[in-house]
């Protein structure tokens, strides 16, 4: 039983007992006054009428007619004279007279007509006793009535006795159920901070739940500072903290495959020109000054275009990857534009070349590099401050114009020409964790299932993004309640947005709550760091309906996210630009080696996503990771999901 | 130290007393000898000195007639009491004292004799029904002398028989013909008055209400029945 109604059961069991002992007490001493009365008012009564009998000579007949006169006032049950002898002289009685108390209160509380008796003589002469005895219905219907009247304002007291309790109740339970919320919280894996309490019981315990949230997070900060050092020591370049070659290519690679990445994209290469020259005449410090003003003015785009990276390749070589198709030769133009302005400050004869390309999603990293090089070395060839651009991309959305695709995403959802794909997520004994079930979409009626890259963008735009997570995950729950495997949904970082998203997905969710209870729901880790609340809000929707929720594409940033502890998560997905060469990479695999170790801190599961080589994958799971995904596990499979 | 030596001996001897009492006499007593000695005690040793005497009067009475034992009664409180008036002794204008008290006293008036007399007489067995407390006019000093309200204890021996009266003024017991000088007023005994109530009354606080009452009660507290 809670505490609260063990208190209340306490206070209202007091208060039903105080009632009635109070009641009791009353009746009782009321009864126990009306029965003194009566038995005196017996006796008194006696007394007067054996003086005035006494008066009367001894004449039976006076004697009889003073006593009926007596009796007949009405207040007596019974007047009788007995004779010295011990007959009964005459006799007056009458019935009982009809009471307004009910029998049972009567049986309960009984007023005893106690008999007054008296003598009667006649000067000597003993002439006998008269015996007297009142009514005593008077006295029951008073007594009744005074207990009722009792019983009433008794009755009004406990009710404000109780209203009083109710605040008082009131006023404890609110700090202890904020006391209550935060260790639940805590058990949920938000680590929650509360306002002490005025309560000192309560004020004490939520100081020590306070200061043990304050230490897990100092804990956390140091951890996460760590992992941020060996993060920076796994992939970035010394001098500019730009990516280096290593991460740079498996941010890249991840990019072209990952299910939901840009359709179209490009890719700018850019040469320092004859850097060995540079650097032998200028200095190593002069030399590094103007890698880094290279570096910064690339960095500018990150910055300008959410999705683009930057990475300096080896000494002379930077790249700069974009999340857009048809940008990458005016990119290009402008980089190399910007640097013929500040180069010659550093030396008239520095110089860069840029090559610029299109890229496809799914494209081989290879045959994009390949070609970037090749646009780079004709750029190279052509002299300073050139730009060489090849293999305009098609654009993917030619034809129709955007409110056709528009059209063909909202009648593919609106039709069910949707099916999830399914890919095995296995932890270390190969047995399987949960299927990542990214949503596909029929957008021409015979056409083929288009991964997310072809439409999410364009989702986006159209505000399409919460219809199709929220079929996504009609999908998975009918297809879990079809063979009970687990499944996993992604939910776009835009539809966090909507205001309605997270309650419409836990209706979803609650209305299957055996389902549910199979669901693993993730969203990005960039939605995590740009809009945390968002994140947070949409975790304590789902995660009481048993659903599990965590980020996917996650590492670069986790240990940006600072309050990453009051989440509410159940699991991380790292990146494939994270986990991707951790087999031939100690630097890296110790990164992954921290992150995973500070996640596991916050009780969180840890997942490896796209790794592809057994090497990846051995080292992976000596870093600790919980379970692995990607081309390593199986081949995606298309087979369709139930639809 | 000594007293307390002492209070053991005193209690034994009591004892033995009650206890020779107890040997001496077969009739069944409507009293409680032990109680009578204790509230005396606490009453002072003139009371105490009283309740002995009282107690082996009364003694030497069993298996006598009614007769004998009004006679022994009336004597012996006409002899050990002396007539005072209540202002005198309490300092009211009226007040009924128990026996005991009276005995303590050793001085009471005309209420207080017949209280005595009456309880002591219920006390050795005489059944109430033969005992009434009777209010009278009192003509002292032959016929045109002083008129008083006066208070006698009337026996009967039979129902509707001529009463024997016992009076504080003349010490004679005589029937009532012959008592000229006491006009009766009204009359009452102990008769039905706990009917149904028990000997609880004792501590009720009504019962202070009537002089009656509390006489019977503090009388019921010293032993008398």
């Amino acid at each position: 039983m809670s505490l609260i109604r063990q208190i209340w059961l306490l206070l209202l069991g007091t208060l039903v007992l105080a009632l009635l002992a109070s009641v009791t007490v009353h009746v009782g001493s009321a009864r126990d006054t009306l029965q003194t009365q009566l038995r005196l008012k017996n006796n008194d009564n006696a007394t007067a009428l054996a003086q005035v009998l006494s008066q009367q000579k001894g004449q039976r007949e006076l004697m009889e007619l003073t006593a009926a006169a007596q009796f007949d006032t009405g207040f007596y049950r019974r007047i009788r004279f007995i004779a010295a002898d011990g007959t009964v002289g005459f006799q007056r009685e009458a019935p009982a007279k009809p009471l307004h108390a009910p029998a049972w209160f009567v049986a309960l509380a009984p007023i005893e007509s106690v008999p007054g008796v008296a003598q009667v003589s006649d000067g000597w002469r003993a002439l006998g006793s008269i015996e007297v005895v009142s009514q005593s219905a008077y006295a029951h219907d008073e007594l009744w009535l005074g207990s009722v009247r009792a019983a009433f304002a008794l009755a009004v007291v406990g009710v404000v006795a109780g209203l009083i309790a109710a605040f008082g109740v009131g006023r404890i339970r609110r700090p202890l159920d904020a006391t209550v919320e935060q260790a639940a919280s805590l058990q949920r894996g938000e680590y929650l901070t509360v306002a002490e309490p005025d309560v000192p019981e309560l004020r004490r315990l939520a100081r020590a739940m306070n200061s043990m949230v304050e230490r897990l997070r100092t804990v956390f900060e140091t951890q996460a500072a760590h992992v941020e050092t060996l993060r920076r020591q796994a992939s970035c370049d010394a001098l500019t903290g730009l990516s280096n070659r290593g991460h740079f290519m498996a941010q890249l690679d991840a990019a072209l495959k990952r299910e939901d990445g840009h359709a179209t994209g490009g890719l700018v290469l850019l040469r320092v020109l004859e850097l060995a020259e540079l650097n032998h005449s200028l200095g190593r410090e002069s030399t590094d000054r103007l890698i880094c003003t290279i570096a910064q003015t690339l960095q500018t785009y990150t910055h300008r275009v959410a999705g683009a990276f930057v990475g300096r390749l080896n000494g002379a070589d930077f790249a700069l990857a974009l999340p857009e198709g048809r940008l990458a030769d005016e990119t290009a133009h402008a980089v190399v534009e910007l640097l013929r302005a500040a180069l010659p400050t550093f030396a008239t004869r520095a110089s860069v070349a840029a090559g610029a390309v299109e890229t496809r999603h799914g494209e081989a990293i290879a045959a994009v590099m390949g070609a970037a090089d090749f646009a780079l070395a004709r750029a190279e060839g052509s002299g300073p401050f050139t730009v060489v651009a090849t293999g305009a991309a098609m654009s993917s959305w030619a034809g129709g114009g955007e409110r056709g695709w528009r059209e063909r995403v909202r009648d593919a959802l609106h039709d069910g020409r949707v099916r999830l794909a399914e890919f095995a997520v296995v932890d270390g004994r190969g047995s399987l964790i949960h299927l990542e079930c990214p949503l596909r979409l029929q957008l021409e009626p015979s056409g083929p299932f288009e991964t997310a890259a072809h439409w999410l963008p364009l989702a986006i735009r159209s505000r399409l993004s919460c219809a199709a997570d929220e079929r996504a995950l009609a999908l998975a729950l009918d297809a879990i309640a079809v063979d009970g495997r687990p499944r996993g949904v992604n939910v776009s970082p835009a539809s966090l947005a909507d205001s309605g998203f997270a309650a419409r997905l836990r209706t979803q969710l609650s209305a299957l709550p055996r389902a549910a209870k199979d669901v693993w729901i993730e969203v990005g880790e960039i939605a995590a760091v740009e809009q945390f609340e968002l994140v947070r809000e949409l975790a304590r929707q789902v995660r009481p309906t048993g659903a599990r929720f965590g980020l996917e594409h996650a590492g670069e940033r986790l240990s940006r996210i600072e309050r990453l502890f009051e989440a509410g998560l159940d699991y991380v997905k790292l990146d494939a630009a994270v986990t991707q060469g951790s087999g031939g990479d100690a630097q890296r695999a110790a990164f992954v080696r921290g992150l995973v170790a500070m996640l596991h801190g916050l009780s969180l599961r840890v997942i490896a996503e796209g790794v592809a080589d057994d090497a990846d994958a051995q080292a992976l799971w000596a870093c600790g990771v919980d379970g692995i995904t990607g081309p390593w596990v199986r081949p995606p499979t298309d087979a369709p999901a139930s639809i | 130290m000594v007293r307390r030596a002492l209070m053991p001996a005193r209690a034994w001897l009591i004892r033995i007393a009650l206890a020779a009492l107890a040997c001496s006499t077969l009739a069944p007593r409507a009293w409680d000898a032990d109680t009578m000695l204790r509230a005396a005690q606490a009453q002072g040793p003139q009371a105490l000195a009283g309740a002995r005497a009282l107690q082996l009067a009364l003694a030497g009475l069993s298996g006598q007639d009614d007769a004998a034992r009004l006679a022994a009664v009336n004597q012996f409180f006409n002899r050990r009491v002396v007539f005072a008036s209540d202002a005198e002794v309490w300092g009211q204008t009226d007040y009924w004292a128990s026996p005991l008290e009276t005995l303590a006293k050793g001085r009471g008036d005309c209420e207080d004799y017949v209280i005595a007399k009456y309880f002591s007489l219920v006390a050795m067995g005489m059944p109430v029904a033969r005992l009434r407390l009777v209010y009278v006019r009192a003509q002292v000093g032959g016929p045109g002398g002083e008129v008083l309200a006066h208070m006698v204890l009337a026996y009967y021996a039979a129902a509707g028989a001529e009463p024997l009266i016992l009076d504080n003024l003349i010490g004679e017991i005589r029937p009532a013909s012959r008592r000229p000088d006491l006009e009766p007023v009204f009359s009452f005994n102990g008769e039905g008055l706990w009917q149904g109530v028990g000997t609880q009354s004792a501590g009720d606080p009504v019962s202070r209400l009537s002089r009656w009452r509390e006489v019977l009660a503090k009388a019921h507290a010293e032993g008398f029945q």
